[in-house]
């Protein structure tokens, strides 16, 4: 097919499909710059594989709930339970990450056994992120949680930079800054969920991380690595999908390989800004 | 009723046979002191000696778990100073964008920084000598450009009690020197009640006006002559120490106490 074919035939046949990862590209890569500021990648991680579990439990025959209700619930409560184990002394904070990215593998392939609802080429196709066949139903609901991310993003922007730069002084200050923190984890762990149930794993925390750190190098200040950051997440599944089709290789990992060409081309630039 | 009777001032925030902790680990156990208007006050005591946990107890963050630390209902307001390590600056804010961070209290929750506040700023960053590094990024200045950033940041919110914890930390002598020299030209300048926490002697010794000396067994407090003794240090310290005035300044260093001063 040519290239201008190929366009078409997304524009045409998967327009949700470009939408959807383009606006999901746009909220991991936004938030992924406070996960990589705070230095809890791995919580970004642990954080998609339980909405991965949580997909996986809605086939079980007796949890009749709809795959995004299942992926939000179970990572919501895992992240409230998970800031409390943290902020324990016993067990090292990566510990507990570690143990509970295990355990929620574990629990997934397990549970996938014994459900007999659906094939496993059907489970695996979305458990991946079947990106070329997004559902109405599900761009609006990430659609409502985009714009959910924006405005509770662009109201509290101030609270958020101040407890990801200093937590001790803004609680000094009178702020709160567990409930500050819980708030951004929060709002991370809704988008990942719902990203996570229309891209899958791969891409969703291939993007809390590839962007980021690409805005990171480039970047002078705050605001701008939001913008590269933003700008990677719109531009690399645009770009993924077409070559995807043009090569014909799996949506996800073409569109995560694209980003991370972002990220060694701004390596590269940065390299030569220093010499 | 005496003619000249002097008026002690109420105290900006007081502790009363206070025990501080972490749930049920105590740290610090039987703890009163009282810090005044104009306070130079100075906190010393080894690493782990509890000072940063006597700290959190003043600026409220921690309850005491038993006893009370007694915050005076107007005038407590405190520019906290924490120690640069436990700042993280990955991402690339400017000096400016920190300083404001020390306004969040002032502009509130849905606001946008006033003209009032960038004044604010302004003055905080002119008051350490830095305000030509407004748009600096804040990691790529030196430790001791980070230390003034940090106290223009406590000076935003117009304290009127500063509390420095480790404000020398990690820093070579020239920036220690500038750093202290700061601190107390803050003090007598603005006329700021200042807490510095330190585990340095030297940097209160001859600084501060009063003193408490803590490790996890004993807690003095009062005028730094009659805290910072030999004896007092000797037995902090399980080693003898020396205590000598040389023009004014006090230098403390290993060597034989006589015991007595």
């Amino acid at each position: 097919m040519e290239t201008g074919e190929i366009i078409r035939l997304i524009l045409e046949e998967f327009p949700l499909a470009l939408a959807g990862s383009i606006l999901a590209g746009v909220m991991c890569a936004f938030i992924g710059v406070y996960i990589v500021a705070k230095r809890v990648v791995f919580l970004g991680a642990v954080m998609t594989q339980l909405s991965v579990l949580g997909l996986s439990i809605t086939f079980l025959p007796f949890i009749p709930l709809p795959h995004t209700v299942g992926s939000l619930a179970i990572t919501l409560l895992a992240v409230a339970f998970l800031s409390k184990w943290l902020a324990g002394k016993t067990v090292p904070g990566d510990a507990v990450l570690g143990v509970v990215f295990c355990a929620a593998i574990a629990l997934r392939i397990l549970v996938l056994q014994k459900s007999p609802r659906v094939e496993v080429s059907e489970v695996d196709n979305l458990l991946r992120g079947d990106i070329l066949f997004v559902s109405p139903d599900l761009f609006i609901i990430l659609l409502i949680v985009f714009a959910a991310m924006v405005i509770l993003h662009l109201l509290f922007y101030k609270q958020f930079s101040s407890v990801t730069f200093d937590a001790e002084t803004a609680t000094a200050q009178g702020m709160i800054a567990g409930i500050w923190d819980s708030v951004l984890y929060m709002s991370a762990a809704v988008a990942i969920a719902v990203a996570t149930h229309l891209v899958g794993d791969v891409f969703v925390f291939g993007f809390l991380v590839v962007p980021p750190v690409t805005g990171l190098l480039l970047a002078r200040r705050v605001k701008q690595v939001f913008a590269f950051s933003v700008a990677v997440g719109a531009i690399a599944p645009a770009l993924g999908l077409f070559l995807a089709f043009v090569i014909d290789v799996p949506a996800s990992p073409m569109i995560v390989a694209v980003a991370s060409v972002f990220l060694v081309a701004a390596w590269l630039i940065r390299a030569t800004r220093q010499s | 009723m005496k003619e000249n009777d002097e008026r002690v001032p109420d105290p900006i925030v007081e502790l009363r046979h206070a025990t501080l902790g972490y749930g049920k680990k105590v740290i610090l156990k039987d703890i009163s002191l009282s810090i005044r208007d104009g306070d130079f006050f100075g906190l010393v005591g080894p690493n782990g000696s509890g000072k940063t946990t006597l700290l959190r107890a003043i600026l409220g963050t921690i309850a005491p778990l038993s006893g009370e630390v007694l915050r005076r209902e107007s005038g407590f307001r405190a520019g906290y100073v924490p120690q640069r390590g436990n700042v993280n600056d990955i991402l690339p804010f400017t000096s400016g964008e920190v300083v404001m961070m020390g306004r969040l209290r002032n502009i509130g929750l849905f606001r946008s920084p006033a003209a009032s506040d960038k004044q604010a700023v302004r003055e905080s960053l002119s008051s350490v000598g830095i305000e030509h590094l407004v748009d600096t990024p804040f990691n790529n200045l030196s430790g001791g450009q980070k230390q003034r950033v940090l106290i223009a940041r406590a000076l935003a919110s117009h304290p009127t009690i500063l509390i420095l914890d480790e404000p020398t930390n990690g820093m070579d002598l020239p920036s220690r020197w500038v750093t202290l020299a700061l601190i107390r030209k803050l003090h007598d300048e603005q006329r700021l009640t200042v807490i510095l926490v330190t585990h340095l002697l030297d940097d209160v010794a001859s600084l501060v006006k009063s003193i408490a000396l803590m490790d996890q067994q004993n807690f003095q407090v009062g005028e730094v002559g009659s805290v910072l003794t030999e004896k007092n240090l000797s037995a902090m310290y399980q080693m003898p120490i020396q205590v000598r005035n040389l023009e004014g300044a006090r230098i403390i260093s290993p060597g034989e106490a006589d015991g007595n001063r």
